[in-house]
């Protein structure tokens, strides 16, 4: 063994999960031993009687043995924003007190107390760590460690809030004639589509008695059919932009977007949709424009929403600039709602080819308007005020194409 | 911060003994600055060196063995360790449920009135180079001591 692993060793004997004495251990034996036995050679009782607690201290205490832990009672991994209540259960063993890095702050408690209450909050969506309870024991007199011990941590997933989203009329898929949207096929809805001549296969309930009378021939009311929507909800996660332009090119540390940045908006907006469509049953899809492998395909029903909210998350933790982007394999007839902050060029020709290929599409524009300029450079607010209005042309230019665009998200 | 705390309450006495037994000075400046050095470093050998340097003061300072200093130097001395071997195992800003301290203040208790109880017996013992039956208990004493502390190591 050589003489670095030797001093590895050591090092890792002195810390780490298992029992092992502390400074204060060899204080109190090699001061307290030498006091006494210095005190009785040298006739000086006074060093003796002040090397007696020492000795005594380590003779009074035990050798902790056992294995203390710190657990803690799961929480939902999936539950929504908020505080969440959660206990720590100490079972300290041989030793006396519990140091723990609580969420609170650090707290040295004894280590046979009963549980100690958590709170754990959760300010943001996405994933990350609820709780690590780094923690260390300390046995008598603080002459015996357990620890220091790196807590399990315990991480969880809050999905992206679902807020009320009125879902207006939007064209029927094709296929399938259930739903709420009017179908340009004949049904049978109470909606009057038109009034023709008989012929046979009609039933004879649907006879327009008035108009036979008038012309003299039979005719029949025809009825639209009704049938449910299919849209894609595409998402830009190339870029994640706030207000203020300066912080655009700077990292956000402590959340997975920037609270209130564009792709923050981009992801609670499309969680809500889906659920104001999936609602009222209609088929959604999601897709990542610059990320295909974690498109979703189109489902229906609350289970489907779950998915869409989880892949929402997903996509926003792979989240980064690409070169490209694109709309892939999108079904006949759907509706695209593109939810992006519009900063380039691509983007809005991508809008508008969709619009081309006959697909209806509703850009979202997620950019937080008015844009605050970088006022450390004297050539913030004119790059600001040339960001907006490139980016207003590109709006301007894709409704110019037929593509519906909300100005505000 | 409580710890740390504790530990300059238990030296304030300390210092001030010694400095009420020296003409200088001296042994204040000394035993502030190994105060400071073990609030700061309460894993250092700061504290062993206070216990050290009072007990050796006191030892070789004038006075009967057994004054008043001394006998509130024992628990002074004893608090020192105490609370820097706690001090020690808790970071500063942590908060410390007293419930926490119940059972080292109970062996603290326990351990003073032994040693209280040593320095009675020795209160009362004649003193004299001529008494070779003490000094052959408390020889006997010292290596069961030995012994014993040797079998825990």
């Amino acid at each position: 063994m050589s003489r670095a692993d030797k001093i590895r060793e050591a090092f890792a004997q002195s810390h780490g999960a298992h029992w092992h004495p502390t400074d204060a251990y060899s204080r109190a034996v090699w001061l307290g031993a030498g006091l006494v036995v210095a005190g009785m050679f040298l006739h000086q009782v006074e060093m003796v009687l002040f090397g007696v607690p020492l000795v005594l201290s380590v003779l009074l205490a035990h050798v902790p043995q056992g294995k203390p832990t710190v657990s803690v009672r799961p929480v939902p991994r999936g539950a929504g924003a908020g505080v969440v209540h959660t206990v720590a259960q100490v079972d300290g063993a041989d030793a006396e007190i519990a140091v723990i890095k609580l969420p609170g702050g650090i707290k040295a408690v004894p280590a046979h107390s009963p549980d100690l209450p958590v709170e754990i909050r959760r300010d943001a969506w996405g994933p990350g760590v609820d709780l690590r309870l780094d923690h260390l024991f300390a046995g008598p007199d603080g002459m015996y460690v357990y620890g220091p011990i790196v807590g399990v941590e315990h991480v969880r997933t809050i999905l992206p809030p679902v807020e009320h989203h009125p879902s207006g009329p939007l064209p029927p898929r094709p296929a399938g004639l259930v739903g709420i949207h009017r179908s340009p096929r004949a049904g049978d809805s109470t909606e009057l589509r038109d009034i023709r001549v008989f012929q046979p296969g009609d039933r004879l309930k649907r006879i327009d008695w008035r108009v036979t009378t008038r012309t003299g021939a039979l005719h029949v009311r025809e009825r639209h059919a009704e049938a449910d929507a299919e849209i894609v909800l595409a998402l830009d996660t190339r870029t994640d932009v706030g207000v203020n332009v300066a912080d655009w090119s700077s990292p956000h540390y402590g959340a997975t977007t920037r609270p209130g940045g564009s792709l923050d908006r981009a992801v609670r907006r499309a969680a809500s949709m889906a659920a104001g469509y999936l609602r009222q049953g209609d088929r959604v899809g999601l897709m990542d424009l610059s990320r295909p492998q974690l498109n979703v395909r189109s489902g229906v029903g609350r289970r489907h929403l779950m998915r869409i909210r989880t892949q929402l998350v997903v996509c926003v933790q792979a989240a980064g600039w690409a070169s490209r982007v694109a709309l892939r394999k999108l079904p006949h007839g759907c509706v695209v709602v593109l939810l992006s902050p519009f900063l380039d060029d691509e983007i809005a020709e991508l809008a508008v080819q969709t619009r081309k290929h006959g697909h209806v599409v509703l850009a979202i524009n997620t950019l937080p308007l008015p844009l605050k300029p970088d006022a450390e450079t004297p050539w913030g607010e004119v790059a600001a005020e040339m960001i907006a209005a490139e980016h207003r042309l590109r709006l301007r230019r894709m409704a110019e194409h037929g593509v519906k665009v909300t100005r505000e998200c | 911060m409580l710890m740390r705390l504790a530990i300059v309450l238990a030296a304030l006495p300390v210092a001030l003994i010694l400095h009420l037994e020296s003409d200088t000075v001296a042994p204040l400046v000394i035993v502030a600055a190994l105060t400071v050095v073990s609030v700061l470093m309460p894993g250092s050998a700061g504290p062993a060196l206070l216990i050290g340097y009072a007990a050796l003061a006191m030892a070789f300072g004038d006075g009967h063995p057994l004054r008043l200093g001394v006998w509130l130097m024992i628990p002074a001395l004893h608090l020192v360790h105490v609370t820097s071997a706690l001090a020690a195992v808790v970071p500063v800003k942590t908060k410390i449920e007293l419930a926490a301290l119940k059972a080292p203040a109970r062996r603290f208790a326990i351990v003073q009135a032994i040693s209280f109880g040593v320095a009675a017996f020795a209160a009362f013992i004649p003193s004299g180079p001529d008494l070779g039956l003490v000094e052959l208990l408390g020889l006997g004493s010292l290596t069961v001591v030995i012994a014993v502390v040797a079998l825990r190591i």
